[in-house]
């Protein structure tokens, strides 16, 4: 585990969704700093713009006004500057299609969001744990596609 | 003596008188022998005297023209020599023997050179004085054109009927030739309606097309339409579930029992509504999404679906048997969804005091032998046979099982949307084939399926 707090960065546009993922990880009482963004376009800019430093992980939602998380996961997965940054999919449907599709496009983990809290708390817990591992073990590139989805 | 000289030439006068009157006789005799013979030779007809045993005697000039043999040559022969049937000749010099005459008795005379004369021969007896038959006279009448006057009679009768037969055949020739003007006619009437059928027919096609082509966005409009709405259905009652387990987790102790049981009821129902959701989303998908027909091995899906249902089978202890699987025509996602319906079913519904077994069976059969009105005779099906030996049911709804949102238990005794064999059935029918459910209460149920061999 890193000294220092877990930069998570959570690009999603429902704002219940985010006081959800926001409870689940402070109810998960490990070090990190969440910084929230609420489309697409603001994802880009963020991550344009913070060229010091990259997030540790990317929460992805895939249904987002102006642009969608599919569009950023293809434009961060595009440019050079972003391909070390781990990310985490999340969606309310599981479509193998998509998934497939997810996978392809780079994307490190799949989430579906869960109907239950406590769930919510044990994948956001699994999802930060496995990346943590991946870093440990210097391992920053896509894992193999049977460990892509989370459940 | 003068006197004596006087009575000797009284009687030489008289001698000479005599023979100066002979003299005449015999004058006038030559005279008319000449007459006559100059008649003979001036006859064109070949004249002939032939004697008793059949030489010739005697002929004319026309008799030596018609045979070309000079005259010496001529006399002292068989008269029958020189015709084309010398037996013909001789009969009939007989025949004027016997009866004095002969008229007009057909004989051909052959020319030296070759050359044919057909003549008609007449002839009779000639007697001496004292009524002896000398021989015959006989007269030659040549018929060559007379002959050739009939032919060409003939010939021109025959002329005249073959140019009334061509005539007919003309006027035959005509009326055929407007008959098949006719008929000309007709075709080019048929041509001009088949080119007005033709037009007809690629103006529906282009319709078809059309249509054909709205079908395709509708569809996809529909695709979209039911992911979106389903999703959008999801999302507001993933939070419901959420905020739900939330209360139940963080403020249970502050709710009353009825309160917490409440908030466990309201789960419950969203549970159900999530499932239903699912279940509608993935009967719609079945319409909306491509058909692709590929050859798989049934024993690979058996095995995905009982990986996807690894706890409950194994909740169940049930034993799922599948060998010597036939491989089928069939869409791959589609069919595992199918198969998944049906095992997931004979778990749910299987009995609580017995191991659950479920058989899976695959053959080829011949569509006359399974006489079922539905089924095509010609085509060759693959029947799946899905068997379980858990609660079964009533007869009477071995068709109402399939229709959508159809129970026969209510939800709380088993839980499910109603759905499930209403897929299964739609599934079936992509693919072309049919569904039947037999079953008796307690006895367990078996699901067949038809499918055809070869993609239509």
């Amino acid at each position: 585990m890193k000294p220092e707090a877990l930069q998570i960065l959570l690009a999603d546009d429902d704002t219940d969704d985010c006081s959800f993922f926001k409870d689940a990880l402070e109810s998960l009482s490990l070090a990190t700093h969440l910084t929230i963004v609420h489309d697409g376009e603001q994802l880009m800019h963020l991550l344009v713009a913070g060229t010091s430093k990259l997030p540790d992980v990317l929460f992805l939602d895939l249904n987002m006004p102006r642009k969608n998380g599919f569009e950023c996961l293809e434009e961060i997965k595009r440019d050079k500057k972003f391909a070390l940054l781990p990310i985490i999919v999340f969606s309310t449907s599981f479509d193998q299609d998509r998934v497939d599709l997810i996978y392809e496009n780079g994307a490190h983990y799949f989430m579906r969001k869960p109907a239950e809290f406590l769930q919510l708390k044990n994948i956001i817990h699994e999802g930060l744990r496995r990346i943590v591992q991946d870093f440990s073990a210097g391992n920053r590139t896509q894992p193999a596609k049977e460990s892509f989805v989370i459940m | 003596m003068y006197t004596q000289n006087a009575k000797e030439l009284n009687l030489a006068n008289k001698e000479l008188a005599f023979q100066n009157e002979e003299k005449e006789k015999r004058a006038d005799e030559l005279i008319i022998a000449k007459y006559a013979r100059s008649l003979i030779e001036a006859s064109l007809d070949p004249l002939v005297t032939i004697s008793a045993e059949g030489k010739i005697l005697d002929v004319n000039e026309a008799s030596i023209k018609v045979t070309g043999v000079p005259r010496e040559q001529l006399i002292g022969t068989d008269f029958s020599n020189y015709f084309t049937e010398p037996k013909k000749a001789q009969r009939g010099y007989q025949q004027v023997f016997e009866h004095g005459f002969v008229a007009d008795y057909p004989l051909t005379i052959k020319h030296k050179d070759g050359n044919l004369t057909d003549v008609l021969y007449n002839a009779s007896v000639y007697k001496d004085d004292k009524g002896n038959v000398l021989g015959v006279f006989a007269a030659a009448r040549d018929v060559t054109e007379q002959k050739w006057a009939i032919d060409l009679k003939i010939a021109n009768k025959e002329l005249a009927f073959q140019n009334d037969e061509k005539e007919k055949r003309a006027a035959e020739l005509i009326i055929a030739n407007e008959e098949l003007a006719f008929q000309n006619d007709e075709k080019e009437k048929r041509a001009a309606e088949l080119i007005i059928a033709n037009k007809e027919l690629a103006f529906q096609n282009n319709e078809k097309e059309k249509r054909a082509a709205e079908l395709l966005i509708a569809n996809k409009e529909l695709e979209a339409f039911t992911y979106i709405s389903s999703h959008d259905l999801q999302e507001p009652l993933r939070k419901i579930q959420t905020l739900v387990s939330i209360i139940i987790e963080e403020e249970s102790k502050n709710l009353s029992d009825n309160g917490n049981y409440n908030f466990q009821r309201i789960q419950l129902a969203a549970g159900r509504m999530q499932l239903l959701i699912e279940d509608l989303l993935a009967f719609s998908r079945i319409n909306t999404t491509e058909r692709k027909f590929e050859e798989t091995d049934l024993h690979t899906i058996i095995e995905e679906v009982k990986a996807e249902l690894r706890d409950t089978i194994h909740e169940k202890q049930a034993t799922i048997e599948a060998t010597d699987l036939c491989p089928a025509n069939i869409i791959a996602f589609q069919f595992r969804q199918l198969l998944y319906n049906l095992i997931s079913n004979a778990l749910k519904f299987s009995k609580n005091d017995i191991i659950s077994r479920i058989i899976v069976t695959s053959s080829i059969v011949k569509g006359s032998k399974l006489n079922n009105p539905k089924l095509s005779s010609e085509n060759d099906y693959c029947h799946i046979s899905i068997e379980d030996n858990g609660i079964g049911f009533e007869p009477r709804f071995s068709e109402r099982i399939f229709e959508v949102f159809q129970k026969l238990h209510g939800k709380e005794v088993y839980a499910g949307t109603g759905i499930g064999l209403a897929i299964v059935k739609k599934i079936v029918e992509n693919h072309n084939g049919i569904i039947t459910a037999t079953g008796e209460l307690n006895k367990g149920a078996q699901f067949d399926i038809y499918i055809p061999v070869a993609t239509n």
